[in-house]
């Protein structure tokens, strides 16, 4: 049997198994045990217990749990509401006004937070009243809450990045730095559009500014203090190189927790909930990777992957045509299954064939982590639009238009990560020296 | 038995949690004698077994919130007589599969107890020792797939099917990732 003919087999199996229904990582341990059971020698009980233990008792997969607990924690802290404080003062002077601390202000959680629904709805529950009672219309406030909690992704720390980073064996602290500016300029676009909106609808904006001095301003800045300082001493400590990304995440839920202690949120109760809620949350993605990691073991014995990839180089298409390809392929997956899926199911298949197109593989990390955050916003499965949906009480089809125009600059923003992608690797070249290759 | 079970589920998850907690501890505490000049012998390796240990106790516990994830989109759309037999299906596949999975743990961890293999690393214990936990997780998540399995085709709704459709509703999506 040829490998094309087994990697159709595989995939036509992985495909009836996800489509009934079946748990995500039991379906990838089933195909694999399928795949090594007939098509190769190796006993598949043996891989399985390696690829579970190995893919989980990792040192470096730690810093997940960590970072997953600490936006736990700062969840159910009062750190919306300072945000909010500190930046209404500050954004009032720019066609749009509030609506750019919807942008901000998750541009800001993103950076101790590395989730996307986590981020949605944390800025949103304050956000969201806050702008209706004031008169800003409804439907950009959620389009741009949906598009720009998807920050918590792109903007160091982000779960996504460590279980790619962990599935593509490159360094977490590289995807990290990567995620910068490609951060940057997704926030500059998503505010960019939301001024030219304002612009161009003069009447959809309340013209009322509250009246402050400069000396209230100032003071009501002072709610982002503690909130900077975590980012500060986190992203400090990481980049730096006085910790490992692991042990930053330890310092992390140590400054979470301290937050949530100062601003009066931490009872035993609220950490309780934080914690359980960590623990199954890091469960999840931790039985997912044990189970791509076992579908990845039965790949590379059965030699599909460097049989595409060689397909891929003789076969002699543009870089280009490849990535537009994937690119196509991931947002038709991010409409049916979720990011952390999305990066493992793929991964093993997609990177040597990525690889042997010659790219580098932390700039397909930000591709692929751009194309993750659209897959939180388009339906019928996106858990943005799961939050807003609860928390505006509309439906998931309304707040899905309401983001079109803000997915729309995602794919700007994907178009211009691929035509400049120094915009991702200068930073971490720079930093931590440049790849090898 | 009910009681005992769901007792048994949460038990698991917090001790989860604990291990969670723990790595926290154990890198604040690595970092703050590095500081003082002090070596914690073996830290990597404990911190790696309780990121382990942390996955695998809470799969039952998980598992029972409705909180792994799967594909709903086809299956949710089945009218309800079609829909519950497909629910039969998968969570069918999901006892054999998880019974796999504990099969060929336990049986792993049983050669490396008979055959007395030391861990590689800084700490040399047995390597059964931290290996356990995927045993005894393995175990927990049999258990609560077979339970769920035997309330689903004794008539009625299993415990992560009404999680599930709370989620979809979205009263808690921030726990989602």
């Amino acid at each position: 049997m040829t490998t094309i003919t087994v990697a159709i087999i595989l995939f036509v199996l992985l495909l009836v198994l996800l489509a009934g229904g079946l748990w995500i990582a039991m379906a990838m341990s089933v195909v694999a045990w399928f795949g090594l059971q007939f098509f190769t020698t190796s006993p598949p009980e043996v891989n399985l217990f390696q690829s579970y233990w190995g893919s989980s008792a990792s040192w470096t997969l730690a810093a997940l749990p960590m970072f997953v607990w600490m936006g736990e924690i700062l969840f159910r802290t009062r750190l919306s509401e300072e945000m909010f404080k500190g930046l209404s003062p500050w954004l009032g002077w720019l066609p749009g006004r509030l609506m750019h601390v919807n942008i901000f202000g998750c541009a800001i959680f993103a950076a101790v937070c590395g989730s996307s629904a986590a981020t949605c709805a944390t800025i949103g529950k304050v956000a969201l009243p806050e702008l209706s009672k004031r008169g800003y219309d409804e439907r950009t406030s959620l389009g741009s809450l949906c598009g720009a909690g998807t920050l918590g992704l792109l903007i160091p720390p982000s779960i996504i990045m460590i279980v790619y980073a962990v599935a593509a064996e490159v360094s977490i602290l590289k995807m990290f730095l990567a995620g910068v500016f490609p951060g940057v300029l997704l926030v500059s676009l998503f505010s960019g559009y939301i001024i030219v909106w304002a612009l161009l609808n003069p009447g959809k904006t309340p013209t009322a500014v509250e009246p402050m001095s400069f000396g209230e301003r100032v003071r009501r800045a002072r709610n982002l203090i503690p909130c900077l300082v975590l980012i500060g001493f986190v992203m400090g400590v990481m980049f730096t190189g006085v910790a490992t990304a692991t042990e930053a995440a330890a310092f992390g839920v140590l400054g979470a927790l301290a937050i949530a202690w100062w601003s009066g949120s931490l009872t035993r109760a609220s950490f309780a909930t934080s914690l359980m809620g960590a623990t199954r949350l890091s469960c999840m993605i931790l039985f997912i990777l044990a189970g791509a990691s076992m579908l990845s073991a039965c790949m590379a014995f059965t030699g599909i992957p460097r049989a595409l990839a060689e397909w891929v180089s003789a076969a002699q298409f543009s870089p280009y045509a490849l990535i537009m390809v994937l690119a196509i392929i991931y947002l038709l997956l991010g409409m049916a299954i979720d990011g952390i899926s999305m990066i493992v199911l793929t991964t093993s298949i997609v990177l040597p064939m990525i690889d042997a197109a010659g790219f580098d593989l932390i700039w397909f990390g930000i591709f692929i982590v751009l194309l993750v955050e659209i897959a939180q916003i388009t339906p019928p499965v996106g858990f943005n639009l799961f939050v807003l949906q609860t928390m505006a009480k509309r439906e998931a089809n309304y707040v899905a238009r309401a983001a079109i125009p803000f997915f729309i600059m995602m794919l700007l923003a994907i178009l211009v990560v691929s035509a400049f992608p120094q915009i991702a690797t200068w930073l971490p070249d720079a930093v931590l020296g440049a790849t090898k290759k | 038995m009910r009681r005992t079970l769901d007792f048994l589920y949460v038990a698991s998850g917090v001790l989860a949690a604990i291990c969670l907690s723990s790595i926290a501890v154990v890198m604040l505490l690595q970092a703050g004698m590095r500081e003082v000049g002090l070596l914690f012998r073996g830290a990597d390796d404990i911190v790696a077994w309780l990121c382990a240990a942390s996955a695998f106790l809470a799969l039952g516990y998980t598992f029972r919130h409705g909180e792994l994830v799967r594909v709903g989109l086809l299956i949710d759309r089945l009218p309800p007589a079609g829909r519950r037999r497909a629910e039969m299906i998968a969570l069918g596949a999901a006892v054999l599969v998880v019974g796999y999975i504990l099969w060929a743990a336990a049986n792993f961890v049983y050669e490396s107890w008979k055959f007395n293999e030391i861990a590689q690393g800084l700490i040399q214990i047995p390597i059964w020792i931290p290996q356990m936990s995927f045993v005894l997780g393995a175990l927990i998540f049999f258990v609560a797939v077979l339970d769920e399995f035997v309330v689903l085709i004794t008539g009625g709704t299993p415990a992560y099917r009404r999680a599930e459709a709370l989620h979809r509703s979205g009263v808690d999506a921030n726990e989602a990732p």
